[in-house]
């Protein structure tokens, strides 16, 4: 009898469970946080976008009205805080285990407070390391009410592909808080995070393909949401913003992102009036070799190997067969992507003092110890005065799988 | 005690990994990165060479008195007075280690999974599950561990695998961190992370032959460093020195950012499950070996009982400390620096008194 | 003991007079109320002597007794009985209670006038099914006969195999009341003496009324009843007996089992069958492997599953994570309870199929899908992640077909879900290893549990996977059997 009073005792105790058990339905799952300053200094504004489980469930039949994610804005001084409270009105327990990214605004990136804001939600470990922050022209808020995706309606699926895809391409940086705060803590190089919007203000058509920051491309129908470009962060604190082909040079110059490829467009060396659209693709991270001076200027050379496919030649000049113009194409896109990069790492000298290539790494073995190499101060000292060269390897000219193009002229005929 | 000389080298090998290993991944590491940085991952292997030839000659002492443990070994070598001194001190030694070790991996747990149970519940499951464990005795103990540890060993390693990508070589650079005179210093003072070593030579009859208990115990030692260096090293070049500074359990960091493709991007839990097993079976040896230093000194033959009274008591000594920061970083320290020249200076002394006494001479 | 003492004081020794001898019998067995208890009377031809034989009509074959006894008897001369009487077993006895124990198996006594000894003549036959298929233990590839109610039948079948003077078949007496032989075989030359006397004391210490089969023998032998771990090996497979046999282990069989018992055994005993060697190397492993994740997948799969969605929801990818979260909104139980409904009604299930009459099976499956399946997801009761979880587990849970090992995993199951349930991962991993650590810890006849993957034993490590099998030169060195290496096909 004893014996039984126990068991029923103990499988009593297991039923019920407790302290951090919670059933999954108790609990709301979010996907985006937004933070935005508010008048009040300390106080910000949360903003919570909340998964709808009921949405894009075969099993429960949802309501047609019912919105595929709750969005919930609180003012709080710190993420844990604001969640706290906002579980006053939100039904469930809010969970942020889930979180994809972390949307700021940029007003918020801009002000000195955000190193703090930030480093406080990854006190707690419901905030992963793999978060992405993206930074968003309007304020967070706004930005995600107005994201209003179309295909993907469950918004975790919607970041994911977005992102990742985005990522391939290169137009955006690989923007993890792990990497905020290596960068940020390393206390040299910059810091790139995801520059987005839904606002589209002043819509720029040059022609050029991805010299936008988000909210300039053209753009008919679909979802207002663009993903490109992005906020560039010195010591914690967002100072400038870079366009797709800006973020691109950093992909191609730090060998800790990894890009995919990307298709681009240039003049025809040939007939300048046409343009000529290529596929560029890396498969070896740069090989940068830094030198260092210590009373004059380093030196940084940087050798990026680096394949071309061209993919159309409106021209009809006929580049595949004919050496002379393959010499001439391919020194005409070695220079474009030498003058370009050039003036990119120039402007990041002399303007940002820094760099968005995580260039520090190559600079550390030269010292023995932290003490020397914090003292030889990359941001002010190394960096700026570095005399970069730039070099680009092409391994590869291709032409796609088509030989030649079909003369119009003959066709039309 | 339930031996029947079925330990062998292999069993003896897992035990000491499962005592020695774990150290790769729990906040030892932050405590090193505080002093000396990114140089944190070479205090090991200072502390490795300074505390090995100890332990080597401990084993070679034992090999040649023969047919004695640790605790014996020292009566037999100081007398019976000092012998039994210096056996009470190795005995409170491991004692305060198991316990400040204990809070500390129940803090992990706690703070990391459960957040809102409180401690002393966490503690009283973990220390009863070891207390449980270690009651089967040092044979089943052995087993388990030879059994667990691949599976153990072949979850890191994914672990390992799967964070290959976020590694940045370049970041153990400036080679020194704070600089060579820190970490040399540091190695030798805390030259105790590797104590376990001589608790574990209380159970030195335990296997079939003394010589596979040699063998697994050198060898699972040297396996050991390895693959706490290997971990340090993964420590310091996914986070780099300003982070790993302010991260108190840096694998379960990296289990948490680590993912196994897109689909599955929140696995720590998983990595979680394995690390919990090592560290179950980490405190099941060690409580396991305390009773066992405990029977030895006060000539306890049958000492398995004492398992339930010391279990009780480690856990009420582990809930004293006031919060888990001031454990690890007060406590633990300190304990480290003083058996650090203890314990390196142990063997020598026995070594030399032996030597005089001519005993080593047969 | 006590009673088989008085028993024995009684009996007394076979007199010279046949009258007083056929007196004793018909009040020992209660001749006239117990009906097939026979006597015949007849006159022998040779010494014109009378001579009554004793029997019971149920259990001898008459047709060998008229052919081999009453006929010789009766008609042809000779010297002596022994000479005459052409069965194959004939015996000398003298007392009562060795004529008792004679009859009782079903042997025919004949007495004779003025001759202090009686005959016991083997002409045995009890009733029993012929050979069939094995049912409970099924094999594609691989022979497919089965033991039956039978010892000669069954030990026929294992000698059929194993063409060996070595194979030693040895009978033990057990049961005080009703005396049934036990017959242990074992390789002479191979077996260790320390456990096959071992086994035999066991067997002999047995002191109870009857031990009719060798189910119930199974349970008088083993140390520890209350475990959970069985510690004896049962097999309905005479091939499965023989390959044991081969590597000195010790079979148990009795005449009344459509089974024989194997010891001493270790885990991955249970987790073998005799198919994964009759199937090439790697398909046998194959079918290994996918036992073993059955293994895990059927304890494990539901613990599993409740601790990671009630204490580590972050872990569940977060489209599955969603469904689940919508498909459990409207299920008005806690998670584990649902888990706990599911479970257990698929144990009922089971359990009804088991003794379910073979014309009512269908319906079983029928009502057993439509209960479990879709009315109680529709009926909202439980979710439909849930019938996934239980389907796996439930089928996972066949594909361990060991009796005893497929109860241990049943029971374990739900003590790992009330484990995950109480403080998710921690105490679900505390339990796991905690049950790891006391399977370790069980001995079988002195074999641990584990061998030989640790402690280590030379063997021809036939534990998770097997080797090629030339490669297979070992005997199982924790049996410490008398030749440890097999002839060697190179």
């Amino acid at each position: 009898m004893k014996g039984h009073v126990f068991f029923i005792a103990i499988a009593m105790i297991m039923l019920t469970g407790c302290f951090d058990r919670i059933e999954l339905e108790q609990q709301s799952y979010v996907i985006a946080v937004g933070i935005d300053k508010t008048e009040e200094e300390g106080q910000y504004n949360y903003t919570y976008q909340i998964a709808n489980p009921a949405v894009g469930s075969a099993a429960v039949q949802s309501g047609p009205n019912e919105p595929p994610a709750e969005i919930v804005t609180v003012k709080g001084s710190d993420i844990l805080g604001a969640t706290n409270t906002a579980n006053s009105f939100v039904s469930k327990k809010i969970t942020l285990d889930h979180t994809k990214i972390i949307v700021i605004s940029e007003e918020l990136a801009r002000s000195k407070d955000f190193l703090g804001i930030i480093q406080s939600g990854s006190r707690t470990p419901q905030i992963r390391r793999g978060v992405e922050l993206v930074v968003s022209k309007e304020s967070a808020s706004d930005f995600i009410n107005n994201n209003q995706p179309i295909m993907e309606q469950r918004p975790h699926k919607y970041y994911q592909f977005m992102l990742s895809r985005a990522k391939q391409t290169g137009i955006i940086p690989n923007a993890t808080l792990h990497r905020f705060f290596q960068i940020t803590e390393g206390d040299a190089d910059l810091f790139l995070g995801i520059y987005a919007t839904t606002m589209q203000s002043d819509q720029k058509d040059n022609g050029e393909q991805d010299q936008y920051i988000a909210g300039e491309i053209p753009q008919r129908g679909g979802s207002p949401t663009q993903f490109m470009g992005s906020a560039v962060f010195k010591e914690g604190q967002m100072i400038d913003t870079l366009t797709g082909e800006e973020t691109r040079f950093s992909h191609i110059l730090d060998k800790t992102m990894d890009m995919k490829d990307f298709l681009a467009t240039m003049p025809d060396p040939v007939k300048p009036d046409f343009r000529i659209t290529y596929d560029y693709s890396q498969k070896q991270s740069p090989q940068i070799d830094f030198t260092y001076h210590k009373n004059k200027p380093s030196t940084i050379k940087v050798e990026i190997p680096f394949q071309i496919e061209v993919i159309a030649i409106p021209s009809l000049v006929d580049y595949s067969q004919n050496r002379k113009g393959r010499q001439k194409l391919r020194k005409a896109i070695i220079q474009r992507f030498e003058e370009k990069t050039s003036a990119f790492i120039e402007q990041s000298q002399t303007q940002y003092r820094s760099d968005p290539f995580y260039w520090s790494l190559y600079a550390r073995p030269h010292f023995k110890n932290i003490k020397a190499y914090e003292k030889a101060d990359w941001h002010k000292k190394i960096y700026p005065n570095a005399e970069v060269s730039v070099t680009y390897k092409m391994d590869k000219l291709e032409f796609g799988k088509m030989i030649n193009d079909s003369k119009i002229n003959e066709v039309r005929d | 005690m339930q031996n029947q000389g079925f330990l062998q080298t292999k069993e003896i090998f897992a035990i000491v990994l499962m005592l020695v290993a774990i150290k790769a991944a729990d906040s030892t590491p932050s405590l090193f990165a505080q002093k000396a940085q990114n140089g944190f991952w070479l205090i090991p292997i200072v502390s490795f060479v300074v505390i090995f030839p100890s332990f080597l000659l401990m084993i070679y002492l034992l090999k040649r008195f023969r047919d004695k443990n640790l605790m014996e070994l020292i009566e037999s070598i100081l007398g019976k007075t000092i012998g039994k001194l210096i056996s009470i001190i190795i005995f409170l030694f491991a004692f305060s280690t198991l316990t400040l070790d204990s809070r500390n991996y129940v803090e992990q747990i706690k703070v990391l999974y459960f957040p809102e149970s409180p401690t002393i519940f966490i503690f009283f499951i973990f220390i009863g599950v070891s207390f449980f464990g270690a009651k089967k005795g040092i044979e089943v103990i052995g087993y388990t561990s030879w059994i667990a540890l691949p599976i153990i060993k072949i979850s890191f390693f994914t672990l390992i695998w799967l964070v290959l990508g976020s590694m940045v070589y370049e970041r153990i650079f400036p080679i020194f961190g704070s600089g060579l005179p820190v970490i040399l210093s540091e190695g030798v003072k805390k030259a105790a992370i590797f104590a376990e070593l001589f608790f574990l030579l209380i159970a030195y009859k335990a296997a079939k032959e003394e010589a596979m208990f040699r063998k697994g115990a050198v060898v699972a030692s040297i396996i050991a460093f390895l693959e706490i260096i290997a971990f340090y090293f993964i420590y310091i070049t996914v986070f780099d020195y300003n982070s790993v500074e302010k991260i108190a359990f840096p694998f379960h960091d990296i289990a948490q950012y680590v993912q196994f493709g897109q689909f599955f991007t929140n696995i720590e839990t998983l990595f979680m499950v394995f690390w919990l097993f090592a560290a179950y079976l980490k405190f099941i040896v060690f409580l396991y070996l305390i009773a066992w230093m405990f029977g030895t000194i006060f000539h306890i033959k049958n000492f398995e009982p004492l398992l339930l009274p010391l279990a009780y008591l480690v856990i009420i000594a582990g809930l004293l400390p006031f919060n888990s920061i001031y454990n690890e970083f007060v406590l633990r320290e300190n304990l480290l620096m003083i058996m650090s020249p203890f314990f390196i200076l142990l063997p020598f002394m026995l070594w030399f008194i032996a030597l005089w006494k001519g005993e080593l001479k047969r | 003991m006590r009673r088989s003492r008085m028993l024995k004081k009684e009996s007394p020794n076979v007199s010279r007079h046949l009258n007083e001898n056929v007196r004793t019998m018909k009040e020992q067995f209660s001749y006239g109320l117990n009906k097939d208890f026979s006597m015949r009377s007849l006159t022998i031809a040779f010494n014109q002597k009378q001579g009554r034989m004793f029997y019971y009509s149920s259990t001898v074959n008459g047709e060998q007794m008229n052919l081999h006894i009453i006929k010789p008897l009766l008609e042809n001369e000779g010297k002596d009985i022994t000479d005459i009487v052409s069965v194959n077993n004939i015996q000398a006895l003298t007392d009562f209670e060795t004529i008792k124990e004679y009859i009782n198996s079903g042997k025919a006594v004949l007495f004779v006038d003025h001759d202090s000894q009686a005959y016991g003549m083997d002409i045995a036959s009890f009733e029993h099914r012929n050979i069939f298929k094995a049912e409970n233990e099924n094999v594609i590839k691989g022979p497919q006969d089965a033991f039956t109610e039978s010892l000669n039948a069954n030990i026929s079948l294992i000698r059929k195999q194993l063409h060996q003077s070595q194979l030693i078949n040895e009978g033990i007496q057990v049961g005080e009341r009703s005396k049934n032989e036990v017959n242990i075989l074992y390789n002479k030359d191979l077996v260790n003496p320390d456990i096959l006397e071992n086994v035999r004391q066991r067997i002999k210490d047995i002191n109870v009324d009857t031990v009719r089969n060798i189910e119930l023998l199974e349970q008088y032998l083993e140390e520890r009843p209350y475990s959970l771990i069985p510690t004896i090996l049962y097999t309905e497979k005479p091939d499965k007996a023989t390959s044991y046999l081969e590597d000195g282990f010790i079979i148990l069989l009795m005449d009344t089992s459509a089974a024989a018992l194997i010891v001493p055994v270790n885990f991955w005993c249970f987790f073998h069958t005799p198919e994964d060697r009759y199937l090439r190397f790697l398909y046998g492993n194959f079918s290994r492997a996918i036992r073993l994740l059955c293994f895990f997948l059927s304890s494990l799969i539901s613990a599993i599953y409740v601790a990671v969605s009630n204490f580590h929801s972050e872990m569940i990818p977060p489209d599955l994570l969603l469904a689940i979260t919508a498909s459990r909104e409207r299920v008005p139980f806690p998670l584990i309870f649902e888990v706990i409904i599911m479970e257990v009604a698929f144990e009922l299930i089971r359990e009804a199929g088991v003794r379910i009459p073979n014309p009512l099976g269908p319906t079983i499956g029928i009502v057993g899908a439509l209960i479990l399946g879709q009315a109680a997801v529709e009926a909202n009761i439980i979710s439909p992640i849930i019938v996934i979880i239980a389907a796996v587990s439930g089928l996972s849970s066949f594909a361990l077909s060991e009796i005893n090992i497929n109860f241990t995993i049943r029971i374990s199951r739900f003590i790992f879900i009330f484990a995950a349930g109480f403080f998710g991962m921690l105490s679900l991993v505390g339990a796991f290893l905690l049950f790891v650590m006391y399977t370790a810890s069980i001995k079988s006849f002195g074999v641990p549990y584990f061998s030989p993957m640790s402690p280590h034993f030379l063997s021809p490590n036939d534990t998770i996977f097997r080797k090629v099998i030339r490669r297979e030169w070992l005997r199982p060195n924790y049996l410490k059997p008398k030749d440890l290496v097999k002839k060697r096909h190179r």
